[in-house]
């Protein structure tokens, strides 16, 4: 079967960018190229102009590109995933919101994990939040952790995590934050109390509009699940949910470019994150 | 007070988040007497927010007033309130067309251009007569647009009226249009017209070369391969990529046709291991690596593969390793076995691996 030429590679990718917000660059090109035959054998499809085709001008629906979505990314979570990307969020964005509350007198921090899954996104900000700004347990601080599905929320309360979900914590912050129990590690209560797990379908627009006032929104590797009108309507709606200073987190290849225009970006060393000014 | 005016009452709130929620609940209420209001908001709203939200609600609405009121945006001397129309039409599909059609012919040149970008990439019935006057319009900002629109639906039935515009047309975007618009259509005719426009493509500027070479990548034959590699050395890097992108794409089409793929000269093979040896883009050696694997068969070029294993340049050694293990040839699985064990790049040792 023939495969994608690499100007058909950079036409996907820049296609891809646009629907999902993932960026693709040229290492990537074997990745995607084996992903790409393994749609076109499930279409029947034998020429790669045929595949760039459908996905560009036939897939009005957007149901291949989320075919494609779901060969390219992954759905693997554990804490302290993608490391790099929270050494931004403790070293750059999380003192200069608390600096600008301070400033005010504000004592109240509020971050929203969004599709939280299991809730390993959500006790890594809690051990990042105590470790940068220890004061943080005299102030008014919730890490509001939310997702669809009951069972995955369940987890979230228990805070009890098998050893795969906390391979990359630093050794001070297990010890720290963790305790071991048997072939699992539990949040310390302390850090534990500061996530609290919620019921909330990102698509449920009336449920959305309660989620306000928020000065962090993580919702990494969610919304390259959505169509692009949900995606378009959960963006806006982080817009609305934020305070003004606030920063929305997505995962590292994700871009909100092509989705809104309304955040500023912000690159802090390789990272670029969203900020509503 | 009604649900409807609440809403309407609540866009000129002053708070930004308050004005988009009204602008949703107005597409989610869905009665056409919201759509004036959404459209005078957008004139005045400053928030890129909001407007998007407009827009939006415009989009839900199910009646033909959020079609016309999207088509009256075209006037509008804020351009993105004008791509906002473009937005709010790309969604409406065929029950946009007899709309947009009578915009076509009412219409000034502005207006006509709009109506066409309203269409593009989208596949609507009925758009037949509406492209036909495209292609015969005065202004050759609707001509190209027109031109684009066609390529990227592949719609055949243009074919010849595209080539007569590019063998009469003077307009250089309008010819580069016609170029592209024929390459993604693919069809094998074009050759000859374009041949005829442009018969020697060493002397053609690079704003031309860059679709004609689609075109011929699209269509062309063994002559056109041998004519494209020896561009290779004469034209600056930037072009690199879409050669080699012709030659893979003309090489690709003699095996599936069972046609015999075209010799390897002396000439072309300095030239593609100059390219993957060179200082170009690591995805334009790459593509040069798997150019010249088509020939693997060969002693001299599998020889140059197997040093290209060693690269430094891990997009080189991935264009040899998937360029020899296609090659099928015999003796060769020891050899990339023992590249698959040295190798460290996660991407290239599946492709030695397989």
């Amino acid at each position: 079967m023939p495969e994608l030429s690499i100007e058909q590679f950079q036409k996907l990718s820049q296609q891809i960018y646009l629907k999902l917000g993932l960026h693709f660059d040229d290492k990537k090109v074997y990745f995607l190229k084996t992903r790409v035959a393994k749609r076109m054998a499930a279409l029947g499809l034998v020429d790669p102009k045929d595949y760039l085709f459908r996905i560009n001008y036939a897939d009005a629906q957007g149901i291949e590109m989320q075919a494609l979505a779901n060969l390219i990314t992954t759905n693997e979570t554990y804490m302290f995933r993608e490391y790099d990307q929270l050494q931004a969020f403790a070293n750059y964005c999380l003192p200069e919101v608390l600096s600008a509350k301070q400033a005010k007198g504000d004592k109240t921090l509020r971050i929203w994990s969004a599709g939280c899954s299991s809730g390993e996104e959500a006790y890594t900000l809690a051990m990042i939040v105590q470790e940068v700004f220890p004061q943080i347990q005299s102030w008014d601080c919730a890490i509001v952790a939310t997702d669809v599905d009951e069972n995955m929320l369940r987890k979230v309360a228990a805070a009890r995590y098998g050893v795969r979900s906390v391979n990359d914590v630093p050794e001070e912050y297990r010890e720290k934050y963790l305790t071991r129990s048997g072939d699992e590690y539990l949040v310390k209560p302390r850090t534990a109390a500061l996530v609290e797990a919620r019921h909330l379908n990102l698509h449920e627009r009336l449920a959305m509009r309660a989620m306000r006032n928020f000065d962090f929104i993580f919702c990494r590797n969610v919304l390259i699940y959505f169509d692009d009108a949900s995606r378009k309507a959960v963006v806006d709606q982080f817009y609305n949910s934020l305070n003004k200073g606030g920063y929305v987190f997505l995962g590292h290849s994700e871009s909100l470019g092509r989705v809104s225009s309304a955040f500023h970006m912000k690159r802090f060393d390789n990272h670029l994150v969203y900020v509503k000014e | 007070m009604s649900v409807l005016s609440e809403h309407i009452e609540k866009l000129t709130s002053a708070d930004e988040a308050e004005r988009s929620y009204a602008a949703e609940d107005l597409g989610y209420l869905n009665e056409a007497a919201g759509v004036p209001a959404l459209l005078e908001r957008l004139d005045h709203e400053p928030s890129p927010v909001v407007r998007d939200a407009i827009c939006q609600a415009l989009i839900r609405l199910d009646g033909d007033e959020a079609i016309q009121g999207a088509i009256g945006l075209f006037a509008s001397d804020d351009a993105q309130i004008r791509n906002l129309g473009v937005e709010v039409l790309r969604h409406k599909g065929d029950r946009s067309i007899p709309f947009l059609k009578k915009a076509m012919q009412e219409g000034d040149q502005d207006m006509r251009k709009f109506v066409l970008d309203a269409l593009s990439g989208v596949q609507a019935s009925g758009t037949a007569d509406l492209y036909a006057a495209a292609l015969a319009d005065d202004d050759p900002n609707v001509v190209i647009t027109a031109v684009e629109n066609i390529g990227k639906l592949r719609a055949g039935e243009y074919v010849s009226r595209i080539e007569e515009i590019l063998a009469n047309g003077e307009h250089p975007m309008l010819i580069a249009a016609c170029l592209e618009s024929l390459a993604e259509i693919g069809n094998e005719s074009s050759l000859a017209v374009v041949r005829r426009r442009f018969p020697e493509l060493t002397e053609l500027p690079t704003f031309f070369l860059t679709p004609y070479l689609k075109l011929l990548g699209a269509v062309g034959r063994e002559r056109e391969f041998v004519e494209i590699a020896l561009l290779l050395p004469r034209q600056a890097a930037h072009i690199c990529p879409v050669i080699l992108s012709a030659l893979i794409a003309i090489h690709r089409r003699c095996i599936h046709q069972t046609c015999p793929p075209p010799e390897l000269s002396q000439a072309m093979r300095d030239v593609l291991e100059t390219v993957v040896e060179g200082r170009d883009p690591p995805a334009c050696r790459y593509q040069a690596a798997r150019v010249l694997s088509f020939w693997a068969a060969e002693d001299d070029v599998a020889r140059f593969l197997i040093s290209c294993l060693e690269s430094s340049e891990r997009l080189v050694r991935l264009g040899a390793a998937e360029g020899l293990r296609m090659s099928q040839r015999p003796g060769l699985e020891a050899l990339l076995l023992k590249h698959t064990l040295a190798e460290t790049d996660i991407d290239v040792r599946p492709a030695l691996g397989r």
